[in-house]
This record gives C-alpha cells, sequence and structure tokens, in this order.
C-alpha cells in the first residue's frame, strides 16, 4: 500500500458516519484530531494531485507561498469555534469541512512546504505558536460557552490543548534556534 | 554502522581504533562496574525480600513486627523496579558508548559519577524510613498514604541522579555528532539515546508529583492533595520505566544477540523506526494502569486502549525480526526443514540461551498484557495476583533474564576477563532455575489471581472463608517458584561477582553485530532527534490534556495525608 491509497483509506474511514460521530462527540478531539488528520490524510494524497496537475501546481504555487497562504487561510478558519458549531448543525458545512481539510489545506501544504525557505517555514510556525497560545489563553479563560454544542469544561480542555501545542511549537523553534543542525549533519 | 572507521580521517579515529584493539577504557569500565554491583547487589536484597513474601504468601512464614509484609513488599518493589533496573541500564548503556563513540568525555564521566552518588544517597534515604516503618506505601507511593517526608526526598535524589547520567549520555552523543558529520549514530547508542530520552520524559512526571504536589503535602504546607492527578502523573511515570526496561533488553536483542549466535542484524532502518516509535508514543501508555480508575470518562479510557495497543505494534515487529534474524542464521550454517533449523542455534551458549528464553517470555508477557488493557477483562484480574504474575513475566523474565545474559560478557569485558567454560556451564544452569522457578511462581500468581487472590495483602485466610482457604495449595507452588528463583538469584549474583574479581584474564569482545550486506543505506532522517522529541511531546498533550483538565477543573476537595499501617 503506499501513502496515496493509505491517505484516501484514512480518509474514507474518518468519514464514515460513526467514526465521525465519535470524534465529534468530543471538542478537542474534533478540533486536535480530527481535523489535523483530515489535513494529514490530504498531505498523503498529495503526490497524486502533484502528478496529475503538475502544470497547474508549477504555475500557481511555484514559490510555495500561495500554497501556504491556503492553508492558513483553511486551517485558521476551522479553528473559529463558530465554524466547528456550524459543522455539527448543518451537513453543507460539515461537507465543507471534509473537503476543505484535506485538499485545501493538506495538498498545498505538502506542495508547499519544501518550497518554502526556513525563513519561510519558521514564519509559519510562529504564526501558529502565537495563534495557538491566543486561541488556548481565549478558550480557557472565555466564561461563557463559545459553542452551543459544547459545555464549558470541554472548551478549557481545548484551550489547554491549543497552548500545550503553541508549547511544543515553541520548543521546537527554541530547538532550530540553538541548535545548528549543520553543526551535526 | 561500522564502516564509520574508514570514511573518516580526523583525530578521533585513530582514538576509536585504539579502543578497540586496546579493548575497554579503564575509567569508563569502573563507572560500568559500579552501576552493575549495585544493580546486583540490589537483585540479591531485593530477591531475598521476594522470597520472604513468597513464604509469607503460602502461610509458611510469619514476618516479625519490626519487619511486616508492607515493609518488604515496599522496598521489594524499589529495589527492583527502580534500583536494578535503572542501575542496570546506565552501566550498560554507558559501557556501550563508550565502546561505539570513542570512549566518554571527561566531563560526562564526572557527571555520571555525580548522577551515581545521588543515587546512592537517594536510595539510602529512601530505604531509611521504610526500614523504620514509616514508609510502607509500596513502590507506587499511592496519595492519600503518605510516608515520612524523608522518602520522598530519597525520591527526588534518585530521580536527579538519572538526569545526571542521561544528560551526560546526551552531551557524549552530541560530542559524537559534531566529530562526524552526516554518519549514523552507532546503533547501539542510538538505542542509548531512546533510552534515555525517555527516562527523561518519564522522570519529568514523578518529579512534578512528588516535588509539587506530594512534599508540600506530607511536611503539612498544604492541607490536601489531587488524589487522581497524582496518581495520573505516578502512571506516566511508572508505565514508562517498565517500557524503558523493556527497550533497554529490547536493544540487545537487536543489536547483540545476532552477535552471539554468528549471524546479521536485521534492517537498520526498520530497528531505528522501532526505537523511535517506541520513544513517541510510549508514555501515553501510562493510562492502562488506571482503566479502573474513577474520574476518567469511559470514551477517554476507550481511546487510551489504542494508544496502549499501538505500543504493542512494535513490540510484535520485534518478535518478527528476532525470528527472522534466528532463522537465517541458522539456515545459513546448514539449518535444514521448515523448524529442524533451531538445532543449529547455540543453545548451550548462556549469552544466548538466557536473552532468547526472555524472547519467548514475552510472548505469553505480551498477550497477558494485551488482555489486561481490555476494559472487561481487567476488571478481573485488576488488583489480583494475576497482575503479579503478569510484570513478573514481563520484568522478572523478559527483562531480568536478559540482563542476566548481557552480564556473562558485559562483566568480564569490563574486567578484562574471560568467560570460561565452567562458568559458561554455570550460567546456563542457572537460567534454567530461574526459567522453572519463574514459571512456577508465575503461573501460580496468574492461576490464584483469577480465583480472587489479591495483591499486595500479607497471608490472610479472611476467617478460614472457603474461598481463601482455596487459595492455599496454588500459593505452595508460588513459594516454591519464590525458592528456586531465590537460589537462581544467589548463582547469578555469585557469576557476576566472579567473573568481575576472580575470572581468568583475559580480553572479551563486546559483541555488536552488524547490518547485512548490501542493505540499502538508513535515510538521514532517523537522526532527527529533535523532531521526534517534539512529536513525543504533542502525542503526550494530546493524551493528557483531557483527563487532567478534567481532574483539576471539576477536582474533588482532595485529600489530607493517611498513614494506613
Ligand atoms: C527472587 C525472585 C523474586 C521473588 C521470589 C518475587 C516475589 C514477589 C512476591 C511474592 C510479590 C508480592 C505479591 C503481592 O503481595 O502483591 C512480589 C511483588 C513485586 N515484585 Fe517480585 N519477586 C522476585 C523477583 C522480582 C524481580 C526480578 C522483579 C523486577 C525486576 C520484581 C518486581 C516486583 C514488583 C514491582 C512487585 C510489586 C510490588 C508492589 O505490589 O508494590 N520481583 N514479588
Ligand atoms: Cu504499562
Amino acid at each position: 500500500m503506499n501513502q496515496k491509497t493509505f491517505g484516501l483509506g484514512l480518509f474514507i474511514f474518518l468519514i464514515i458516519p460513526p467514526v465521525a460521530n465519535l470524534m465529534e462527540s468530543v471538542m478537542i478531539i474534533h478540533m486536535h484530531m480530527q481535523m489535523p488528520i483530515l489535513v494529514i490524510t490530504g498531505f498523503l494524497m498529495a503526490p497524486f494531485f502533484q502528478s496529475k496537475f503538475s502544470r497547474f501546481f508549477e504555475k500557481w504555487n511555484h514559490n510555495g507561498i500561495p500554497g501556504i497562504l491556503l492553508f492558513i487561510i483553511i486551517v485558521g478558519y476551522w479553528m473559529l469555534p463558530r465554524t466547528m458549531d456550524e459543522a455539527l448543525e448543518l451537513w453543507m458545512v460539515e461537507l465543507f469541512k471534509f473537503i476543505s481539510l484535506p485538499f485545501l489545506a493538506g495538498v498545498p501544504l505538502r506542495d508547499s512546504w519544501k518550497k518554502l525557505e526556513q525563513a519561510g517555514k519558521n514564519t509559519v510556525i510562529i504564526i501558529f505558536s502565537i495563534a495557538f497560545i491566543v486561541m488556548g489563553w481565549l478558550y480557557i479563560n472565555a466564561t461563557m460557552q463559545l459553542c452551543n454544542n459544547y459545555l464549558l469544561i470541554e472548551q478549557i480542555t481545548l484551550g489547554w490543548g491549543f497552548l500545550t501545542m503553541g508549547i511544543a511549537f515553541v520548543i521546537f523553534l527554541g530547538y532550530r534556534f540553538f541548535f545548528n543542525p549543520s553543526a551535526y549533519e | 554502522m561500522e564502516t564509520v572507521i574508514s570514511q573518516t580521517g580526523n583525530a578521533s579515529v585513530f582514538k576509536e581504533k585504539a579502543n578497540k584493539i586496546l579493548g575497554v577504557n579503564l575509567q569508563d569500565a569502573k563507572i560500568s562496574k559500579s552501576y552493575l554491583s549495585v544493580a546486583f547487589i540490589a537483585l540479591l536484597i531485593g530477591g531475598t525480600l521476594g522470597l520472604l513474601q513468597g513464604l509469607n504468601r503460602a502461610g509458611l512464614l510469619e514476618l516479625p513486627s519490626w519487619l511486616n509484609y508492607y515493609q518488604v513488599l515496599t522496598a521489594h518493589g524499589l529495589l527492583l523496579v527502580v534500583v536494578f533496573s535503572a542501575t542496570f541500564t546506565i552501566g550498560y548503556f554507558y559501557a556501550g558508548m563508550s565502546h561505539t563513540l570513542g570512549g566518554l568525555l571527561p566531563k560526562v564521566r564526572t557527571m555520571v559519577w555525580i548522577g551515581f552518588w545521588l543515587k546512592i544517597i537517594g536510595v539510602v534515604l529512601v530505604v531509611i524510613p521504610v526500614l523504620m516503618n514509616k514508609a510502607s506505601v509500596m513502590y507506587t507511593f499511592y496519595p492519600p498514604m503518605a510516608a515520612d517526608p524523608m522518602f520522598y526526598f530519597g525520591l527526588v535524589f534518585v530521580v536527579l541522579g538519572v538526569w545526571m547520567a542521561c544528560f551526560g549520555g546526551f552531551i557524549q552523543v552530541a560530542n559524537w555528532r559534531k566529530n562526524h558529520k552526516g554518519q549514523h549514530l552507532p546503533i547501539f547508542s542510538f538505542f542509548a539515546t531512546g533510552v534515555f530520552v525517555l527516562l527523561v520524559g518519564a522522570t519529568a512526571f514523578v518529579a512534578v508529583e512528588v516535588i509539587f504536589m506530594i512534599i508540600p503535602w506530607s511536611l503539612g504546607w498544604v492541607d490536601t492533595i489531587n488524589v487522581m492527578v497524582a496518581r495520573t502523573l505516578f502512571w506516566a511515570f511508572g508505565h514508562t520505566a517498565v517500557n524503558i526496561w523493556y527497550l533497554t533488553a529490547v536493544s540487545a536483542w537487536y543489536v547483540i544477540v545476532p552477535k552471539v549466535i554468528g549471524g546479521k542484524r536485521w534492517s537498520d532502518l526498520l530497528t531505528r523506526i522501532v526505537v523511535i516509535a517506541l520513544v513517541i508514543m510510549n508514555i501515553t501508555g501510562g493510562f492502562h494502569h488506571q482503566i479502573v480508575d474513577p474520574g476518567i470518562s469511559e470514551s477517554v479510557k476507550y481511546m487510551h486502549v489504542f494508544m496502549s495497543l499501538a505500543i504493542g505494534f512494535p513490540s510484535l515487529m520485534t518478535a518478527y525480526a528476532m525470528f527472522a534474524v534466528f532463522e537465517k542464521t541458522a539456515r545459513k550454517q546448514g539449518g535444514k526443514g521448515l523448524i529442524g533449523w533451531y538445532k543449529k542455534m547455540p543453545w548451550s551458549d548462556v549469552r544466548f540461551l538466557a536473552p532468547f528464553i526472555a524472547m519467548l517470555a514475552f510472548i505469553p508477557a505480551g498477550a497477558g498484557g494485551i488482555a489486561q488493557t481490555t476494559n472487561q477483562l481487567d476488571q478481573v484480574v485488576h488488583n489480583s495476583m494475576w497482575i503479579v504474575g503478569h510484570f513478573h513475566l514481563t520484568l522478572g523474565m523478559s527483562v531480568a533474564m536478559t540482563f542476566f545474559g548481557i552480564s556473562y560478557w558485559l562483566v568480564p569485558y569490563l574486567s578484562k576477563r574471560v568467560l570460561t567454560k565452567g562458568m559458561n556451564q554455570f550460567g546456563v544452569v542457572t537460567t534454567v532455575i530461574w526459567t522453572i522457578g519463574m514459571i512456577t511462581m508465575s503461573g501460580a500468581m496468574h492461576t490464584v489471581g483469577l480465583f480472587g487472590s489479591p495483591r499486595r495483602t500479607s497471608y490472610t485466610t479472611y476467617f478460614d472463608n472457603a474461598t481463601a482457604l482455596s487459595w492455599d495449595p496454588y500459593l505452595i507452588f508460588l513459594a516454591i517458584g519464590g525458592t528456586l528463583l531465590m537460589i537462581a538469584a544467589i548463582m547469578q549474583v555469585y557469576a557476576v561477582f566472579n567473573l568481575m574479581f576472580f575470572a581468568p584474564k583475559g580480553e572479551t569482545e563486546f559483541p555488536i553485530a552488524e547490518v547485512e550486506d548490501g542493505e540499502a543505506k538508513t535515510p538521514y532522517w532517523t537522526e532527527r532527534w529533535g523532531v521526534w522529541i517534539i512529536l513525543m511531546i504533542i502525542v503526550v498533550a494530546m493524551a493528557y490534556v483531557i483527563p487532567l483538565t478534567d481532574f483539576i477543573v471539576n477536582a474533588p476537595p482532595g485529600s489530607p495525608p493517611f498513614k494506613t499501617w
């Protein structure tokens, strides 16, 4: 089994209603497990599109920046409490989630990441570190329910999830900053 | 990655070469010998205490009031699952790092010596309150049971000592990599790195538990403690610790055993992937020790079944790899037939026999583990003697016996002596006795556990209750097995010190197997430890945020300390 089929299989597994329902029943798993795995499935399936539409990617994403911007926009959109709520309420939005995260975030991420310069990669990680820490702070301290579908405790949990991920990113940046790989490789 | 020498041309190459010719560096050998001595003294004392427990459980021995069952049990658990395993692991990996990385740096040597003494101080501080019956809290020291604060300070010293050894290892590895740009870390040191990363990760949890929660509470600075948070932090450590000991044994299976049988290593890339996978996924397995705990929702427990089984995957890969190596080697040496090749294995060589039986033991041990991680099955065996049977198979067989097998070449290598034919024979006998003893004891424990006999309970008939009386025949077997084990433990410790001080002088090889000829070059990404550590942190965060937030935000009032004994 190659990456592409594995990605497709995983994608199909995730959209099976019982699996989707189970993952969406817990707020943090909805946002921090289902959504990232959807992105990963797109990431794995990307070579299929890259070879099919190589001209398109070459023309529109030759330096990786348009792709990474699309990735940031899509992922940023799905970090809003309201969009998660809507995904649970409106099937159109749910459908959009299942399409946008793999194909408009995962695929461009793979196409762009290799093309980005080191500074570009660091910028992306910095943007997400800040976003995660801010979102974490927001979710932990919001005193009212931000989603109709999830309780306050779940929101606080998600906040801590954001914060810990943000910290992990910061550690990674620190590691990049203090350890020069060219001294070892 | 033994081709290292021919590829580079700088000064450290000379040192490495010299190292290979002259054998072990004496200063480094002293470090490993000290650690191994402590390990085997701990085995002797811990084993003796185990025997006392076994005899007591069978109703054959009443322990005196000044050394009661729970003191003995606390010491047995700590001496074996912490002291024996940790000191052996560090001694073994330091010997191998010195060997494969061209001798330890002076700075690293100092660090690991400081670590050694910190650990000794720590163990003494732990043992004193246990002997005074002020710390009968078992090796898990679950709050709200509270021991004398000295016990916890001792634990802090032990952790600091472990950290010294780990960071010494990191410095050593980083230095080697600086001098060997673009090369793969030798496989033995790759295992060492994985083990030290996990050790730091695991002990960080218990350090938080002890320093920020238990010590202030046992000193009376705060009134109450959050029991669920403490237990969760403990198991993030406790589970990972035993998996580290297992990974240590696995390193010998992958790297050493193939050489002992005259074969080649299994795929270098897949070996490294097993290490990386175990490092990333291990810590979160801690939850399978809390399947019966209150306060964790069913769905979270359900998801953790996946995390536990995920660790099973690299273990299965290991089993496959080992048998592939055995068969390949045996067939090369003329073994024939579907299973006939097994006759070609060096059965009378203790350096092979002991780890081989250890691997076999992991089959039932792993199966038992998978059963226990299943909610409904665990309901039956939780806190029963079954569990004790389980970890005597995993630790007492798979891990301990691999360590024993290692000692028959590592100790002579370190002390510039040789393993004589007679000593090898002695080792084979020891291995057989230990095996019979452990099968008997652990079999009895598993069975009597299914009939409801509880763990951690000194002998009682519950006022001659019929069920409790029906356990007695099995418990006699437990005592018989324990006695055999004690005999084997004494023999093993004798062998170690004989090999260290009295065996004939000579050179012993540090057996590290080479990769198969013509194997594809391992990709460089396996060396990106920074990335593996970040992934480990992310996986840990994903697993722990949900339950910990719940425990803290919805916390019950908390518990004052109790002395229940
Ligand atoms: C001479 C060999 C040994 C004998 C006779 C022995 C016997 C026992 C017995 C009877 C128990 C207590 C059961 C209970 O009441 O719950 C026990 C507990 C335990 N043993 Fe052993 N054992 C031996 C070797 C080992 C080894 C080699 C290890 C690990 C490397 C080990 C680790 C443990 C641990 C962690 C406990 C649990 C302590 C607790 O529940 O707090 N034992 N052992
Ligand atoms: Cu475990």
